[in-house]
This record gives C-alpha cells, sequence and structure tokens, in this order.
C-alpha cells in the first residue's frame, strides 16, 4: 500500500523575470516502509517536491497543478486542507527532518520541552510523567541518554542534534519521514552514525521515507528505490541497484561518474609526471612549520608539530580530518590569520607574524588562499572584475589597463570560464561554481607560489567539484604553485595529492603519499574514515548501525592515545617525526 | 535556570564600576574645559538682581573659596570623586544654598515614575507590532496599518506633545494641560493622588510613546526576518505546533534577546529625550530639572543629573548582564 501519491505536481515561482517552473507534472508514489531517494544538484526540485507534500513552500512559490494524496488522512489531496486540518497532518502524518543540524532546535529551549510540544501540539494534555517517559523512549531511540533531554542544543555536537531532530522527526509514529540532506553538515564517521540510526528507528515504525540528497554514495546506501531529478523534472526512478548497475538517462550517468571514488579511476586525466630529481638548491624552503602549536583556552587545536615543504618542485598537500581536528587551524596559521602558541610558522625562511611592511605585503602576493564559502568571498556590491582588478593593481603588477584586462582574461580562460560571460557580472547573478572558479582565477594573477585552499569544492554542486579541483590541480602542473589541500574529503585528497596527512584531535595520525595512506591505511582512524565513506555500489556494505556504534567507541579509544603512522616521504616534503 | 558563574559576575562587576568612575571624570573634566567661572554668573545674576552690590570683589572671592575653586584641579577632582561615593554633588548655583541632591531626589521619583511607565509600553507596544509585521498569520489590515502608524515615529517629542496637548487637553479637555498633578490634592499616599499622578502623566507618556515606539518596531522587525529564516522555526512549523505558540515561543523568544539589551542603554538616553517633554508640560523631573540648569550655568546640578544618568544606564545594563545568561543559555556557556 502507498502512504504517499504524488500525481502530475508542478510548482511554480512567479519571478519579475516570468514564472520559473521549480517542478513540472511530477509523478511519484512511496509504499509502506519503503525508503525512496530524491537525488539531483541545487535546483533540481527536490526540497520544494517535498515541501509542498508539507504544505510548507516558500513565497512566492505555489503548486499551479497535480495533488498529494496521503492515504493516513483516507486518500484525501493535501492541497485541498485547511490550515488547522494540515496543521494536523503535520508531524502525526508526515514529519520533516530539515537541512540544518546545527541551527535545527530552538537554542533558548530545552530538548525535552521541543519533543513535548510537538506531542502536545497534536494530543492535547498529556500528564507530565507521559511526556517525560515519552522523550525517554525517543532519544533512547536514537542512541541518546536520557540526561540529554535536559539539554539546551548549544550543549550538543552536530551529530546529536541531528538525531534529536530524528526523535521528534518519530515522537508520533508518522507514515512518512522526509529528510531533506540530514547528514549534509556531518562528517563521514557521523554520517553514517546518523543514517544508520534514521534507518533504523523508520524500520522499527514502518514508515516511508523520502531522503533527499545529492551524493550518490549516501543513497546507494541508505534507499531503496531512486527518484533523479534535474531542472524540476523526474528524469529516472526505479530500483537503487538498477539505476546504478544500468542508468539509463545520460543524467543519471553524469552524477555517478561525478563521485571521486578511492582507488577509481581518476577525473584527472593527467598524465603521471616522471619523478622529479630533486636538486638541493640551498635556498630556504617555501613554508616550514617549527614545532608550532595552537591552544584555543584549555582546548588544544593543533599539538605540536614541525613539516618542511622545499617547493623547488611543486607539491599538492593534502590535510584530511573530520571537523574540529584542527585542519582549518593549521590554514589559519600558514596564512598569519592565526599565530602559533609555540613555534614558528616560516615563510622563505622568515617567520610570517615578524614580517615588515614590504616583506609582509610580498608574503600576501605569494601566499593565496581559496576558502570554503563562494557565496560570502566577494562583495557584493561590486562587479567581480573589481575582486581579480584590485589586488592585481594594489601588488603592483599592473602595467595598464589594458594589461589588467588581459590578466584576468587569461586567468578566467585558464580556469575555464568566459571571461566575456563572467567579469562584468555582480556576485549575486553567478552561480556558486563560477564564482568558485573566479576565486581561483583571482589567485592565479598574482602568480603566488603557494595556495591555501580551506575545503574549496565542499558547497559547490558535486558535477562542478571535479573541474574546480582540476584547476586547482593545473595551478600545480601548468603555472608551479605549490598547494595546501585543506579537506574532509578522503576521495579528492586521494586523486590531487602527492602527500596525505590525516589529522585527528590536532594530532597527525597517519602520513604519506595518497596511495599507501587512503587506498591502504593502516591508522585505525584512518580505516574508519575509510569504511565510513558512503560507496556508489551495492555490493559494498556500509554496516549497521551497530558497527557504527562500534566504531564510535574505537573512536575514543583512539583519542586517549593518538599515535603517529608514517607511510614514506615524498621530494620535496618532509614531516617530521615525533 | 542554574547558576551564573562567579568569574561572568566578578567580570560585569568591574565593568559597571570602571563605566562609573570614567563618566564621574568625564562629567568633572568637561565643564572645566569652559572658560566661564561659576561664581561670576552667581555674582552676575546677583548684580542683576540687585542693579550694584556692595563688595563683588570679596563676593567673589568668598565663593570662589566656598566652591572650592582655588583648590589645584587635582585636589578638586579628589574632592569630587570623595563627595559622589556618598552622592553629593554641593549646593546649586542657581537655587543657592539648596543641595544639588535634594533637588535630584524631588525630581527623580517623577521622572522615574513617568519614564518607566512609558519606555515599558512602548517597549511591549513597539516590539509586538515590530513581530506582527512579520510574522505570517497577521491579519493583513494589520500589516497595512502597523507600517502606516511608523509616521508618527518622524514627527519629534515636542510637536506630538503640543499637538496631543491641542487635541486632549485644549479641545476635547479630557486631560489636564500642565503639571504632575492637580493643585488641589495633597501629595501623600492616597487614591487621589495617585489618580491625579496617573491623569497628568497621561499624555506626557503618549507622547513618548507615539514617538518612541517605530524605534523598537523597526528593530524587531529585522530580528523577527532573521528569526523566521532559521531552520528552528521551519522545524516548528513542520512540527505542526500552534502559530501562535511559534510565534510566541520560537520566534519573538528568539527575537526579543538583542532588543533587552537596547532597553538597558535607552534608559539612560530617555532622560536626555525626556527633556523637552516634560519641559513642554511643566512635569516637574529630571528632564526639566536638567533644562534649567543649562539655562542656569547650574554646574552642580547639570553634573548632578548627568551622574544620576550614567549611573541608571550602568545599572540597567548591569542588571540586563545578570539576567541574561536567565533567559538565553548560551551566555552561560560561553561565560563558563
Amino acid at each position: 500500500m502507498n502512504v504517499l501519491d504524488i500525481n502530475d505536481l508542478s510548482i511554480d515561482f512567479p519571478t519579475s523575470k516570468g514564472v520559473v517552473h521549480a517542478v513540472s507534472h511530477f509523478s511519484l508514489s512511496v509504499p509502506k516502509g519503503r525508503r525512496v531517494g530524491f537525488i539531483g544538484e541545487s535546483g533540481s526540485g527536490k526540497t520544494t517536491t517535498a515541501l509542498a507534500a508539507m504544505r510548507m513552500l516558500a513565497a512566492p512559490g505555489f503548486v499551479a497543478g497535480g495533488s498529494i494524496r496521503l492515504n493516513g488522512v483516507g486518500g484525501t489531496d493535501l492541497l485541498g486542507l485547511s490550515d488547522e486540518e494540515m496543521r494536523r497532518v503535520r508531524l502525526r502524518r508526515i514529519s520533516y527532518i530539515p537541512q540544518g543540524a546545527m541551527n535545527s532546535l530552538n537554542p533558548v529551549m530545552r530538548v525535552e520541552t521541543q519533543i513535548w510540544d510537538g506531542i502536545v501540539a497534536h494530543e492535547g494534555h498529556v500528564e507530565p510523567g507521559e511526556l517525560q517517559r515519552r522523550s525517554r523512549e525517543v532519544l533512547a531511540g536514537v542512541g541518546l541518554e536520557p540526561h540529554v533531554g535536559q539539554l539546551y542544543p548549544h550543549e550538543l555536537s552536530g551529530g546529536m542534534k541531528q538525531r534529536v531532530c530524528i526523535a521528534i522527526g518519530v515522537c508520533l509514529q508518522p507514515d512518512l519521514i522526509i529528510a531533506d540532506e540530514p547528514t549534509s553538515a556531518l562528517d563521514v564517521i557521523t554520517q553514517r552514525h546518523v543514517m544508520q540510526t534514521l534507518r533504523e528507528v523508520q524500520d522499527k515504525i514502518g514508515a516511508g521515507l523520502i531522503l533527499i540528497g545529492h551524493d550518490m554514495g549516501l543513497m546507494a546506501q541508505s534507499v531503496d528505490d531512486l527518484a533523479v531529478m534535474r531542472l524540476g523534472e523526474l528524469v529516472e526512478f526505479g530500483d537503487v541497484r538498477q539505476i546504478l548497475e544500468n542508468p539509463r538517462h545520460p543524467y543519471t550517468r553524469e552524477l555517478i561518474s561525478s563521485v571521486p571514488l578511492v582507488g577509481g579511476d581518476s577525473f584527472l586525466d593527467s598524465t603521471p609526471r616522471a619523478p622529479e630529481v630533486q636538486t638541493d638548491t640551498g635556498a630556504p624552503p617555501l613554508l616550514e612549520f617549527r614545532n608550532v602549536s595552537r591552544r584555543y583556552g584549555a582546548v588544544t587545536a593543533l599539538h605540536p608539530m614541525s613539516f618542511r615543504l622545499d617547493g623547488a618542485v611543486p607539491q599538492i598537500i593534502s590535510i584530511v580530518g573530520q571537523s574540529g581536528s584542527g585542519k582549518s587551524t593549521m590554514g589559519g596559521l600558514m596564512l598569519g590569520f592565526n599565530t602559533p602558541s609555540t613555534g614558528e610558522v616560516l615563510f622563505k625562511g622568515q617567520d610570517i607574524n615578524a614580517l615588515g611592511g614590504a616583506a609582509a605585503l610580498t608574503f600576501r602576493k605569494e601566499v593565496q588562499a581559496v576558502f570554503q564559502d563562494p557565496y560570502a568571498c566577494f562583495n557584493p556590491f561590486y562587479r567581480v572584475n573589481h575582486a581579480l582588478k584590485f589586488p592585481f593593481k594594489r601588488f603592483g603588477l599592473a602595467r595598464d589597463e589594458a594589461h589588467v584586462t588581459t590578466a584576468m582574461e587569461e586567468a578566467c580562460v585558464a580556469v575555464g570560464l568566459d571571461p566575456s560571460l563572467v567579469l562584468n557580472r555582480y556576485p549575486h547573478q553567478l552561480s556558486g561554481g563560477q564564482r568558485q572558479r573566479l576565486i581561483v582565477a583571482r589567485a592565479l594573477m598574482l602568480s603566488p607560489k603557494l595556495l591555501i585552499a580551506d575545503e574549496p569544492v565542499s558547497m559547490v554542486d558535486a558535477s562542478l567539484r571535479a573541474t574546480i579541483l582540476k584547476n586547482i590541480h593545473d595551478l600545480k602542473d601548468k603555472h608551479g604553485i605549490s598547494i595546501l589541500y585543506i579537506t574532509h574529503d578522503l576521495a579528492t585528497a586521494y586523486h590531487v595529492s602527492d602527500y596525505v596527512m590525516v589529522l585527528y584531535h590536532g594530532h597527525v595520525v597517519e602520513a604519506g603519499p595518497p596511495k599507501e595512506v587512503i587506498g591502504h591505511p593502516q591508522h585505525a582512524y584512518t580505516r574508519l574514515l575509510i569504511d565510513s565513506i558512503p560507496w556508489p555500489d551495492m555490493d559494498r556494505d556500509w554496516g549497521s548501525a551497530a558497527d557504527a556504534r562500534a566504531d564510535l567507541e574505537e573512536l575514543d579509544r583512539i583519542s586517549q592515545r593518538p599515535e603517529t603512522v608514517y607511510r614514506g616521504d615524498v621530494p620535496g616534503f618532509h614531516l617530521a617525526q615525533a | 535556570m542554574g547558576r551564573i558563574p562567579a568569574s561572568y559576575l566578578m567580570n560585569r562587576a568591574i565593568t559597571l564600576v570602571l563605566t562609573i568612575v570614567i563618566a564621574a571624570t568625564l562629567i568633572w573634566l568637561i565643564p572645566r574645559l569652559s572658560p566661564v567661572d561659576p561664581a561670576e554668573i552667581m555674582l552676575g545674576r546677583m548684580t542683576a538682581g540687585a542693579g550694584t552690590v556692595e563688595g563683588s570683589e570679596q563676593i567673589l572671592a568668598t565663593l570662589q573659596e566656598r566652591f572650592g575653586l582655588n583648590d589645584p584641579l587635582l585636589v578638586q577632582y579628589a574632592k569630587y570623586m570623595r563627595n559622589i561615593l556618598f552622592l553629593d554633588f554641593g549646593l546649586s548655583t542657581a537655587s543657592f544654598p539648596t543641595p544639588v541632591s535634594t533637588l535630584i531626589a524631588n525630581a527623580l521619583p517623577w521622572t522615574i515614575g513617568l519614564m518607566l511607565i512609558s519606555i515599558v509600553i512602548t517597549f511591549l507596544i513597539g516590539n509586538l507590532l515590530g513581530a506582527l509585521m512579520v510574522w505570517e498569520h497577521t491579519p493583513r489590515l494589520w500589516k497595512v496599518a502597523i507600517p502606516a502608524a511608523m509616521v508618527f515615529t518622524s514627527i519629534p517629542p515636542i510637536l506630538s506633545g503640543l499637538l496631543l496637548m491641542w487635541i486632549f487637553s485644549a479641545q476635547l479637555q479630557w486631560f489636564p494641560l500642565t503639571g504632575a498633578y492637580g493643585l488641589t490634592v495633597e501629595p501623600g499616599w492616597s487614591w487621589d493622588f495617585a489618580g491625579s499622578v496617573l491623569h497628568h502623566g497621561f499624555l506626557p507618556a503618549l507622547s513618548i510613546v507615539v514617538v518612541t515606539f517605530g524605534f523598537w518596531a523597526l528593530g524587531m522587525r529585522g530580528l523577527m526576518i532573521t528569526v523566521q529564516g532559521e531552520d528552528y522555526t521551519t522545524l516548528a512549523k513542520a512540527k505542526g505546533l500552534r502559530p501562535r505558540y511559534i510565534l510566541y515561543r520560537y520566534m519573538i523568544r528568539n527575537a526579543i534577546l538583542p532588543q533587552i539589551t537596547a532597553f538597558a542603554l535607552k534608559i539612560g538616553l530617555l532622560i536626555a529625550g525626556q527633556v523637552l517633554v516634560e519641559r513642554i508640560f511643566a512635569y516637574n523631573g529630571m528632564g526639566k530639572l536638567l533644562y534649567d540648569a543649562i539655562l542656569d550655568q547650574d554646574f552642580p546640578v547639570i553634573q548632578g543629573v548627568s551622574f544620576v544618568i550614567i549611573l541608571m544606564t550602568a545599572l540597567a545594563v548591569f542588571i540586563v548582564d545578570l539576567v541574561y545568561p536567565l533567559i538565553d543559555p548560551r551566555i552561560r556557556h560561553e561565560a563558563a
């Protein structure tokens, strides 16, 4: 029996430039107890469809046609219900687990109160003791201790918050759960635990599940049926195994092939370079950490570490780890945004925190950065060419206006953008991928020696990730720039880097060439990271919720006594062994 | 709600004391940068009253001696700081020899009464209206009417005061024109007196409310728009909570937090802002006292009133800082 039947649904957004058809003629059914994935890139209409089922479309969007029938309320069309009737459907019949795990809970209310108010809104007065018992029961169902109920959201980790949201979503045993990218803000280890928890509780109450996402691997490991959406249309629907193994629509094939795999074919299609002979020029290393550590109050974000990047031969050094592992702290230290608590950061033999005026300017020119959020990197009041021009002139590289224009155009072409299409626009007129490539172009114009790329692709769509990483990789090959690539994504680190350092709680736990460290991990933590990656392969098991929990306990054990596994050196980079 | 950490308390208390000391110093310093000699002003006033004053040189010297104007500046400063500790601001030069503290003690209750009533009403009305401007279930009529009412915010309080006076006192004769209480009632703890005070305070309070509620409404509107876009508001709706419950417990409850800090800061500003309102309604509060003191160049009174304004602001901020951890659990966490 179907829980939900969406029939010929169309959703329009009237805008000043005409009507945008966010969803057109979408039909799909969710059977009881079955998990259906909605996959597609941003703007494909997957979240809009789900919000329509909740009748929570953001203004000015509206349903232009079709029906959404819910069998739990006698198969009536949800679109015809009154506001009050629809309110009663929410949570009791369809529950929604929103995307932003970090901000989904009211910061001034205790966790249990936020479970209780949902129960009371649908059942009227319930005895306090009964509420207490039920909130404990649902919290236990998602693996949280009873005392968590008395905490405030800021006292929970991201994974715990998302499990609280799941607990809220299942507390009234709905017929259908809609989970909108429930793990997008979580690292892989936590993601696996949260997804397994969600599957477990959904199985227990027998509800249907709609999982919205953009990660083919996560879908393969989590759902039964898959709906591929593109520009508001359902392009392919079917059993997930059949779609993965035999995709019919070209877009589906593109989505599957855009997932970078550890050990899979490289998306860089660059021929491996012949190992260059390292010549000792006697020049000071490009970047050096001497016993650098960083503490924030009582917390040590980075334990003392020393390494040397010669820079004579350009290298891509990856720093991988979960959120809170200290990888962004390292990036900040390299850029001089953070001062070390102990030790020194040296650039070409000079302490970057003690540079004079001219030297500081040279340092800023030679060390460039690409950050995570392409939306926050541009001043919204200027056209994007301003962001490219300004540093170029400021560092005295411009000969005349024509030179600036040529340099900008060359940089755009180098990252695969058509200069005539992007340069004269305002940031909000460009996509996230275009903006991120412009940031790379901006860095390139200054011909730096070193690029610090902190999660440069985590906020852009999967199909664009490969392109941007290729742009960054070209900086090394074609422009001789050394790169420090900071990421949580092991698969991309595997492909682009020459050397990988795995960070955990501010310690390097495993380091060496990526084929060794990621291809054949030896440290328990690295193995756990790699096991937690959801593979777009039905024959590769992601393990059960119990496995995920056991792994988390394993993590605790590791954090007691971190040790480093050294997996060999590459020429031009040297990590000091403790 | 749990305990406030001692370190947080200490931190705030030190800030409070420092603020008061710095403010007191500035109040002392600024008039001394002016070339006017208060003793000469007093003498000038006496001369104006009597035509000629015999032995004016001597009187001037005595006055200067009496006010301690001959002491070195540092000694004057030390004396001033010691006196301020006991809320002794010296003697008024205009109403010589009444102590400034007596003048303030007489005026303060009137102002606090008027001010607290009007600012609390303004705060409540302003924030509620601001929230309603954003809430999706607000009746359409209200959504039109509230922004229209913002027009009053652009009217200076003196004008709105005069307008209200003209309508309600002169034309309709519902409220008395001026004064803080009726001439026929004896000040004291009686119902008659309380009624008279409320009757007299209504228009001044209304003139303040009408022109200042927009400040809160617009601030609240901005905060509510942010809160409306928060994921927890989306989840609240997805939970099928009743719209009113979401409005109060999820939206206003979070949006109001920064407004509470602004409220504390406003308390001090309000005495200053009330100067003209009190003047128009001949309301014998701190505002009128300050106004008259400035006209008379009565330095001790100006100093005393300014100090009280700062003291009240600093205390209000201190109290809000103490209350804040109780209304926002995140602060307690950061402080710990």
